[in-house]
């Protein structure tokens, strides 16, 4: 039972190892320390899902819940904790370059922290993961040091510090109110943070935590730092790094603040951040920057999913944040050889048929065609909202599909480009083999899920039901049906 | 053994890669017209009634997803069909050798055919709202496919079409959501048994979301801007197939959502202004505005392809105008106009793409005289218009009367003029279509154009024979059309052989043939007894004036056709819907733009504290009150 | 007595955190911001230590002393260490960040950075930059007014 929090501490522990290797008699093993521990994980991870039965509470330290800091894991925590090395392993940055031990220490760092917060189940164990991302992130988007990554990484961190402060001070308000921050104690007393510092509490934490999550006020970064990273690790932080923090929120959403108020907040982040994301991709004129507003609309979608209440806002929230980091991880790996103006990649299509092919395929899935996944996640989430009466919705029903229009007329203009005739002047560069075999193999995960919608959805189903069964969450974690060490 | 539509399922999935692997060589492009024959054959097979379900279906997401055939549909297949191999037989033989010399991909196009082919075919055979949703986007992109091949001006042209698409697309969507949370479900029964049940404003949103999304497919106004043009430019087979029954997919779907699932008496709920007007009439107007406005636009086109594509448009309008009537006669009429629309469409564009073939160009200014050349595409377009145009005794005629007849009967007598002011510029139009073409003064470089290769022109002539049986007996089609209107439960049209039995009046294009064609053999008897004097001369002698005309000097100038009625009715011309469109596009650009100012922010966190601010108090004034 | 003592602490907390923030947003200096950023953090976790203070007990640290005595809240006490920790790492990043634009930029005011790493990541995209960097053509007709800057750096 404590196997699970070892996919916490291993990559963490590869992280601080892995420097030693720069020198010496361990120069050899330094590549390959770092997918060997993911792959650890990756094995610990399926094993725990695969003696999977209900969802367990693992105590560390024997210190008993509600004193010490609990993991918690069930369906939800175990899917998106599987996530975490399966992505980082197709994302690792494999270059042989100086700076490649730091680089890699630092993917480990995020990689061992982002699993923490799928697991957590204390909301200053989750800061303090959330924070340990954090640092890893602004390491990761210094990058290679070119100039630009200096400023972008700064202005990051200045807008994540910032938010952190906030959050900060929305825990402590949490902690003056209810004297406890164990997530499952938070939710036998969520009566009491119905009040107007409680919900004050609850706008701050998703200030702190929206900022990884690309939410509305906090996401001015995105399109700078993906524009000045490299873009395996833009496809790192958008893809997977965004999700795990919209899972925190959603997981103190449901469990501690589950008020009709708070839901509202979520749906109006999400309506204006896909109104805003997708309207400003609209006039992009380079990739790394449209995928970057397309992808904080995406996100906005995320947000709006998993503000409907219920079982329904958890598995449309949860198809569409996963449909999400497929696509978005392989179009930033294809991105990274073309990040360079739109227009300057006329008849990219001859250069690299596969990487054109693939380009289309993540865009149809993207815009909806059916029957590839981003459909059944576009159904979910409209189905949900079609289904009330009440105005915010039918308006962010409307946004949405507004938002899928302009994005069928950019997303098709840089599809056009590619597959015009070259320009003789202009030089595109190919693909390598590496990035067209990591954006594969997530084609190949959409095109699998395509054809598995329906094993997928009863999985979902149960996920669900487990997700929003608060009262089960609190018994497990407090009662009697804890597995301590 | 798998039934009749699996079959078919399969052959046009097996023939997509076929297609792809096939189409470069000449025997493959024959063999793949073939597998449209045998499509076709499939489909004659499935002709008596309702056909049984497909075994292609599952439950996704708790909703049953399936596929099977009825007789509106069936209709729509054949025409799909036999559209999609008459385009494959024109392209068959130089046409296709002359494409992929000058760079075109055959393979596209041929897999891009049968790709259509199959989406409409999954559209046409929907049981419930996930199947018609998935047939319906699969064919706006696969129309794509198509509309791209050409490179150049059709990008830009393919690209307003694919937005205007996605756009109804997703008003689709809304309407089929809204739906399934009003009624519980998707499947067509149960949505039909739960109308009566629904609400005045559930029903509003639905119909009018649902109409608007497929009349963006359509082509009716105010979504009409994108068809033209990107039918216009696809490679001449693609243009064929998508001109004739590309559009149409709408009108299937308005058949099937407003009256087989609706339904007319539930539809008589929405008034606009009660007992006077409601949805249906709006829909009349909006179907005659269709009809005259882009026929009149066709009209001032000097690009032959550009011309047929807005009449493309206008005839849609007749279509929509004949389906609301909902009477027997009326529906009758626009379904059958669909099967007559395609029909001479197809001859027309296959015409004007056998002139550019030869002679390189479609401008009308830059043509003419091309008669005694290509006197087979002549004889073609001379069908063909006198389809378009309504004239007997070809298939045009009795549609467009039947839907004249309609009007007059239901008491809509506004309506019906504007229809004959309608027919009135598809007259003249056409004509201008046919003179600048084939009539008139050859020109110097055109001397030694010849007819187009027996390829291209069999698929015309076949055509033809269509167009000319079914002008006569249009009884053959009407039993399938009115097999089609008791399927979504409108009256089916009394129909004979030689066309419709009415109280009021029938209408029996045998004998209006015959008498035509005796009329035209008493002539030919005077002409022959009194000597037969004709004698034959060739093109370029001609004397005018005391001189001897030289073919170099332009004596007969066809630009500025009808100068006279185009200058009266210029200042009518003022691209309402193009300013629309292009003042949207901006409003879009300037929202946009402060979209992105709003990300460059001098200082990264002056946002984050503005919206800080405003979430805490929004929060907290929701608590206290 | 105590409820005033803890008031004034609640208002130095909260104040220092406004301070903070003000500081972060209204600042063009980026020295001043990582700065303020550090003000900031003292009165978050200073608010973090008052959530779990109790005025009349002792420090939670077991003496071997008869047990009893009321101490105060240890957990607080404990993530606030964690956050000044996490604090202290982020603000040496910043700093190290600071120092290198320095070096590659030259300069010090976030908007003159902002504005180089914009121009560099369009040259690098080969996007066309939205503004133009050159100067004007020609003269001035009006003396520029005289710039009183001590963030370093005369702009014209």
């Amino acid at each position: 039972m404590t196997d699970v929090s070892l996919a916490v501490v291993l990559p963490l522990l590869g992280a601080f190892v892995l420097p030693l290797t720069r020198h010496g008699i361990l120069r050899s093993l330094g590549p390959v320390i770092g997918p060997i521990l993911l792959a650890a994980c990756a094995l610990i991870l399926f094993a725990a899902w695969s003696a999977y039965d209900v969802p367990y509470a693992v105590a560390l330290g024997s210190f008993a819940p509600p004193m010490g800091i609990t993991f918690y894991i069930d369906d939800l925590a175990l899917l998106f904790a599987l996530a975490v090395p399966l992505t980082t392993l197709v994302l690792w940055p494999g270059e042989s370059d100086p700076a490649a031990t730091g680089r890699q220490s630092l993917t480990l760092l995020l990689a061992g922290s982002l699993t923490g917060l799928a697991l957590s189940g204390d909301l200053f164990n989750v800061y303090v993961f959330y924070e340990l991302a954090a640092v890893a992130s602004y390491g990761l988007v210094v990058g290679d040091g070119r100039s630009p990554a200096y400023v972008a990484a700064f202005r990051y961190l200045m807008i994540s510090a910032l938010g952190s402060v906030v959050g900060l001070i929305g825990i402590a308000i949490i902690y003056f109110k209810t004297g406890t921050l164990n997530l499952a104690d938070l939710s036998t007393l969520s009566g009491e943070l119905a009040d107007p510092q409680g919900l004050a509490a609850f706008a701050m934490l998703v200030i702190g935590f929206g900022v990884k999550a690309e939410a509305f006020p906090v996401n001015g970064w995105v399109p700078e730092v993906y524009g000045a990273v490299g873009k395996r690790v833009a496809a790192l932080l958008a893809g997977l790094a965004s999700k795990l923090a919209v899972l925190v929120i959603v997981r103190i959403l449901i469990l501690v603040f589950p008020h009709d108020e708070t839901r509202q907040l979520l749906l109006v982040l999400g309506i204006l951040g896909v109104a805003v994301g997708e309207l400003a991709a609209w006039q992009a004129r380079d990739i790394p920057r449209m995928l970057a507003w397309s992808s904080i609309g995406q996100l906005g979608v995320v947000f709006v999913a998993f503000s409907l209440p219920g079982k329904a806002g958890v598995i449309a929230g949860v198809t569409v944040a996963m449909h999400h980091l497929v696509v978005k991880s392989a179009l930033f790996l294809l991105a990274d050889r073309w990040d360079r103006a739109i227009e300057s990649l006329k008849g990219a299509a001859s250069t690299s048929r596969i990487g054109a092919a693939l380009f289309v395929l993540f865009s149809l899935s993207l815009l909806g065609l059916p029957p590839l996944p981003g459909f059944w996640s576009k159904f979910l989430v409209l189905g949900g909202l079609a289904a009330s009466a009440s105005p915010l919705q039918l308006l962010a029903m409307g946004t949405i599909l507004a938002g899928t229009v302009i994005e069928g007329a950019y997303l098709l203009r840089v599809v056009v480009t590619f597959y015009a005739r070259p320009d003789a002047a202009v030089r595109v560069p190919g693909q390598r083999a590496g990035n067209l075999l990591g954006a594969g193999l997530f084609a190949l995960v959409l095109l699998t899920a395509a054809v598995m919608i329906n094993p997928l959805w009863q999985g979902l189903e149960v996920l669900a039901e487990r997700a929003v069964d608060t009262n089960g969450y609190q018994h497990t974690v407090l009662g009697d049906r804890e597995a301590g060490r | 053994m798998i039934g009749a539509l699996d079959s078919l399922f399969l052959l046009a999935l097996v023939a997509i890669p076929l297609s792809l692997l096939l189409a470069t060589s000449r025997w493959g492009r024959w063999l793949l017209v073939a597998g449209y024959v045998i499509q076709f054959g499939l489909l004659v097979t499935m002709v008596s009634g309702s056909s049984p379900p497909s075994a292609v279906s599952f439950s996704l997401l708790g909703n049953d997803v399936g596929w099977q055939l009825d007789p509106l549909g069936w209709l729509f297949a054949m025409i799909t069909v036999g559209a999609a191999g008459f385009a494959a037989a024109y392209a068959s033989g130089e046409w296709g050798e002359t494409h992929a010399a000058h760079g075109g991909s055959l393979r596209w196009l041929y897999g891009g055919l049968q790709i259509n082919v199959l989406a409409m075919l999954l559209l046409l055979s929907s049981a419930d709202f996930i199947s018609l949703f998935i047939g319906w986007e699969l064919t706006s992109w696969s129309g794509l496919i198509l509309m791209l091949l050409a490179g150049g001006e059709a990008i830009r042209a393919a690209l307003r079409y694919i937005v205007y698409a996605i756009a109804g697309g997703m008003a689709v969507f809304a309407a089929m959501l809204v739906t399934s949370a009003a009624v519980g479900s998707l499947q067509f029964d149960a949505v039909q048994a739960a109308v009566p049940s629904m609400s005045n404003g559930q029903l509003w949103a639905i119909a009018l979301l649902f109409i608007a999304g497929f009349s963006v497919k359509m082509g009716t106004m105010p979504f009409h801007l994108w068809q033209a043009p990107a039918y216009a430019f696809s490679p001449g087979p693609a243009s064929a197939f998508l001109g004739s029954i590309s559009a149409r997919m709408g009108m299937f779907a308005i058949a099937l959502v407003a009256f087989r699932l609706i339904g007319v008496t539930q539809l008589d709920r929405l008034a606009i202004v009660p007992d006077w007007f409601d949805l249906r009439d709006l829909l009349a107007w909006i179907a005659v505005f269709t009809a005259i406005l882009p026929t009149f636009v066709a009209m001032r086109q000097n690009d032959a392809r550009l011309l047929l594509g807005w009449h493309g448009v206008g005839q849609g309008g007749y279509m929509l105008l004949g389906l609301v009537m909902a009477d027997s006669l009326g529906s009758a009429g626009g379904l059958l106009h669909v099967f007559n629309h395609a029909s001479y469409q197809a001859i027309l564009l296959m015409a004007v793409f056998a002139v550019i073939h030869r002679t390189g160009t479609s401008d009308l200014n830059r043509l003419g005289g091309l008669v005694a050349r290509m006197p087979l595409s002549f004889l073609a377009m001379l069908i063909g218009i006198i389809g378009l145009a309504g004239l007997p005794p070809m298939n045009g005629f009795v549609s467009k009367w039947m839907i004249y007849r309609a009007l007059i009967i239901d008491g809509h007598p506004l309506l019906f003029v504007a229809t004959v002011v309608s027919t009135l510029g598809t007259v003249l139009s056409v004509y201008k279509l046919l003179h600048n073409t084939f009539l008139g003064q050859l020109r110097l470089e055109h001397e030694t154009v010849r007819e187009a290769p027996w390829s291209m022109t069999v698929p015309m002539l076949l055509l033809c024979v269509v167009v000319f049986v079914t002008g006569v007996a249009p009884g053959l089609v009407l039993q399938y059309v009115a097999a089609a209107q008791q399927a979504i439960g409108l009256e089916p049209v009394a129909f004979i052989l030689g066309g419709v039995e009415a109280g009021s009046g029938s209408l029996d294009m045998l004998w209006i043939s015959a008498i035509l064609f005796a009329g035209f053999g008493v002539g030919a008897v005077l002409f022959y007894l009194m000597g037969g004097r004709s004698r034959r001369v060739h093109q370029l002698d001609n004397y005018a004036g005391g001189h001897f005309l030289t073919a170099d000097v332009q004596y007969q100038y066809s630009d500025n056709f009808y100068a006279g009625l185009m200058h009266r009715i210029k200042p009518w011309y003022r691209d309402t819907f193009a300013w629309t469109e292009s003042a949207l596009v901006s409003v879009l650009g300037i929202v946009s733009s402060a979209a992105r100012g709003f990300f460059s922010q001098a200082n990264p966190a002056s946002w984050a504290l503005v919206g800080t601010t405003v979430l805490m108090t929004w929060m907290m004034w929701h608590a206290l009150a | 007595m105590s409820t005033s003592v803890g008031l004034v602490f609640f208002i130095g907390a909260i104040g220092l955190c406004v301070i903070g923030i003000a500081g972060i947003v209204l600042s063009r200096h980026l020295f001043r911001m990582v700065l303020a950023l550090a003000i900031a953090e003292a009165g978050a976790n200073l608010l973090l230590i008052l959530a779990g203070y109790r005025w009349d007990a002792v420090a939670p640290i077991f003496t071997g002393t008869a047990g009893g005595q009321a101490m105060v809240d240890p957990v607080p006490q404990a993530m606030v260490l964690t956050a000044i920790v996490i604090g202290v790492g982020v603000q040496a990043l910043a700093l190290s960040l600071v120092i290198r634009i320095k070096e590659r930029y030259g300069t010090l005011d976030m908007q003159e950075a902002r504005q180089c790493m914009q121009d560099d990541l369009d040259d690098a995209g080969g996007v066309t930059p939205s503004r133009s960097r050159e100067r004007p053509a020609g003269e001035r007709p009006i003396p520029a007014p005289t710039v009183l800057n001590s963030t370093g750096g005369q702009h014209d």
